[in-house]
């Protein structure tokens, strides 16, 4: 059979039943619905607010935020927008840690449960399935109330000289910049560059002669002597900063709020129990195939889990870690309730002391989008890189 | 394919310019009519009374002012306000349903209609009073604000508390005052702000933070609950000085008058009853001769031809609504010694707050 060009012209059906134009105009359709939606009520908002006069731009972000925050420089005549981006800035300080944190510990527990070690493995299954099936909030006040019962900064504990911990702050020892700080961090910049050359250089070099790349040793190796030697050099660059107490006040070493603390452990710890799941889940949907090839190497129990079964296990955790890692920075906004001046109790604030709460709530929402999507593409480029390539 | 996807997306862009430019318009107008009705004279009472309840926003954690007790009824000075609203609009004063509200959700509650008006120690200043598209009412509590300290930490002014921490509740005039009143002598200090009086309360007794600031009425209520395992009321002091002045009073939406004048005189209403001697128990049997206190409590007086008439001021309640009032909270005098008198846990002296003739601040303009 073979169609004649011109009857398939003539038997298209007119354009009110022609399938593909009625789906493009669905999707129009769509389209000019949402956007007619988001106008309306837009509008609405505007016209209601403006009605009762309230503002509707955003020129209070200007106007002085009138109010202090903990631990750190703001002063109370600075605009409405520095206060925000102090609320941003304690909120990248939870993300910054916590995330790590949070993917070490999920790691461990979640091979921990799958660990032949009856009371390793029943400990884990207990933490998972204790702190997944509680809401956040409550993770955060009841870690709350357990820092709470540290001692108060009059009698602050000091264990070693090296730490002061009261239950209004945890002070640290810290690095102190001394003279010549400057040259020896550039120093060391240089030779973390160096080092990682060495690593690449060792890593081809094994691949093409087949000999042990020890690139751990040679890079490792390189950078502290390099690091050792400048450091002698220069004559005391840097030194331990101490923390000690003076009163109420903690000097040297590097201090958090003991709020920041409770928010960055309690989440810590909660997202942790979902990450663990996904570890174990996809440690066990690797192929069972695999643990038997590693068997019959004769590769031994951390051989076999760290160069066959977690690498390919990584590659399906992944994903699903994203969202943890996402609703980890969202999960920090319940900071709110025990006082730690993240972005979303900041911005509260600004809406407390009588500035328009539509535009502070937009801006709110801007900052955790543009973190999860930071967030996002970050992880999405790992995950490219290592997925398999198919050719 | 191309080709046939840029076309989609011109036809898109045409689409969505056209529906944006109509819509936009459109809204203009719809919304202003719609907003324009909701905003007009005597709307609100009509909603309220047609709803057969009164939305009030309340504190729910200020003891002798706004605070469920352990029954679970909402009790206190600013809780008494709402019941007297109620029994102007309604004859009855049960007729509240209570919205507790936190500092930083009070304004949008209000703004957003979610209640018809808030009485929740809320300190009237011109910037809430601008932007918050609010209308501050008659003052019902003048205060001010103070600092209360643990007796034992040796603290007695402002300027012993160099380096300390204070709690304050967030979103509130205190918070900007703190800063302010710290600043003036430049006393360093770290501020820990709470949404939560409860939460605040908590660290504050675990001695996270070394002072409590807020409105001193407020902090005597706190401090009359104080936990006896920490010493109770005794292990706390409220320093002298008072640095701020915080007139605390009810407040409605912008834009209706006729509401704001109904809520605006059943306040006035208990503080003129106080003035006359009025009290819960002898206004429902006044049987003087005094026709001015007989127009306050809605009695039949004779006009001027000799007929018998009611005085009716034209606020849109019952010509006798202050008898309903009076009858269900008492007079101002009385609401003030029920929850925070010198005979309470509070104990507060009537100071700024006594009547005007007796050197406070309360001052009801004559109802005629």
């Amino acid at each position: 059979m073979t169609a004649h060009p011109s009857t398939v012209e003539t038997t298209r059906p007119p354009f009110w039943r022609d399938l593909r134009v009625l789906r493009a105009f669905a999707q129009v359709a769509a389209v000019a619905g949402a956007i007619f939606l988001f106008r309306w009520i837009l509008g609405n908002v505007t016209t209601n607010l403006e009605s009762v006069g309230i503002r509707t731009d955003f020129g209070f972000l200007n106007g002085p935020a009138g109010f202090q925050v903990a631990n750190s420089d703001f002063e109370p005549a600075q605009p409405v927008s520095d206060v925000i981006l102090v609320g941003v800035r304690n909120t990248f300080a939870l993300a910054i840690l916590g995330i790590p944190l949070l993917t070490i510990f999920g790691v461990l527990v979640g091979v921990a449960r799958l660990s032949p070690n009856w009371l390793v493995s029943k400990a884990a299954t207990t933490y998972v399935e204790t702190l997944r099936n509680i809401p956040p909030l409550l993770v955060i006040l009841f870690t709350n109330a357990l820092i709470l019962l540290l001692p108060r900064i009059q009698e602050a504990a000091t264990p070693f000289g090296w730490f002061v911990i009261s239950n209004r702050s945890i002070s640290v020892p810290w690095i102190a910049n001394g003279s010549g700080a400057g040259t020896y961090w550039m120093v060391l910049a240089g030779t973390l560059l160096g080092a990682v050359g060495i690593w690449v250089w060792r890593t081809r070099r094994s691949d093409a002669s087949g000999e042990p790349h020890h690139r751990v040793l040679w890079s490792g190796l390189f950078f502290i002597g390099v690091a050792v030697v400048a450091y002698l050099l220069l004559d005391d660059p840097i030194a331990l900063s101490r923390p000690e107490l003076e009163g109420l006040v903690v000097t040297g070493g590097f201090l958090t709020l003991a709020n920041y603390v409770t928010v960055l452990i309690a989440l810590s710890l909660y997202t942790a129990s979902h990450v663990a799941e996904i570890v174990r889940g996809s440690i066990q949907a690797v192929a069972k195939g695999q643990v038997e090839a590693a068997n019959a190497l004769a590769l031994g129990s951390f051989q076999r889990l760290r160069f066959v079964i977690l690498p390919q296990a990584f590659r399906i955790a992944l994903p699903p870690i994203i969202n943890q890692y996402l609703n980890f920075v969202k999960n920090t906004s319940l900071a709110l309730a025990i006082g730690y001046a993240e972005v979303t109790t900041i911005v509260f604030q600004v809406i407390g002391n009588g500035n328009p709460a539509p535009q502070s709530i937009v801006l709110l929402m801007a900052v955790y989008l543009t973190f999860s999507l930071v967030i996002s593409l970050i992880v999405n480029y790992v995950n490219r890189r290592i997925q398999y390539v198919v050719n | 394919m191309t080709k046939r996807l840029l076309m989609l997306a011109v036809v898109l862009a045409m689409v969505a310019a056209a529906c944006g430019g109509e819509v936009a318009e459109e809204t203009t107008t719809t919304t202003a009519a719609d907003g324009g009705g909701q905003v007009a004279t005597g709307g609100l009472l009509a909603e309220v009374q047609a709803r057969g309840v009164l939305n009030c926003g309340v504190n729910n954690a200020v003891p002798g002012f706004g605070f469920v007790d352990s029954a679970g009824e909402f009790s206190g000075f600013d809780i008494d306000f709402c019941k007297a609203i109620a029994a102007a609009v309604f004859g009855d004063a049960g007729k509240v349903e209570y919205k507790p509200l936190t500092a930083q959700q009070r304004f949008t509650a209000l703004q957003s209609g979610e209640i018809d008006v808030l009485i929740r120690n809320t300190t009237w200043t011109a910037t809430r009073d601008g932007s918050e598209g609010a209308t501050f009412l008659t003052t019902t509590f003048y205060d001010g604000q103070g600092m209360m300290v643990r007796s034992d930490s040796g603290f007695t002014e402002i300027e012993d508390m160099a380096n300390t921490t204070i709690c304050v509740l967030s979103g509130t005039t205190t918070e900007l005052n703190l800063s302010d009143r710290f600043d003036a002598s430049g006393t360093p200090f770290e501020p820990l702000s709470f949404d939560d009086n409860d939460l605040l309360r908590e660290s504050f007794i675990s001695g996270q933070c070394d002072g409590w600031t807020s409105d001193k009425s407020q902090l005597a209520g706190v401090r009359s609950t104080f936990p006896d395992s920490e010493g109770g009321p005794e292990a706390l002091t409220i320093l002298e000085e008072t640095f701020s002045k915080e007139p605390l009073g009810p407040l409605v939406r912008d834009g209706d008058t006729q509401w704001a004048d109904v809520v605006n005189w059943v306040v006035l209403a208990t503080i003129q009853a106080e003035e006359f001697g009025i009290t819960q128990g002898n206004v429902g049997n006044y049987s003087g001769d005094d026709t001015t206190i007989q127009k306050f409590l809605g009695q039949e007086i004779l006009d001027s031809d000799g007929n018998p008439t009611t005085f009716d001021p034209g606020l849109g309640l019952a010509t006798d609504f202050v008898v309903d009032v009076i009858s269900a909270v008492g007079n101002y005098g009385e609401i003030y010694d029920r929850n925070v008198g010198p005979d309470t846990p509070l104990g507060l002296e009537r100071g700024d707050n006594a009547q005007w003739r007796n050197g406070g601040l309360l001052y009801a303009p004559p109802y005629r």
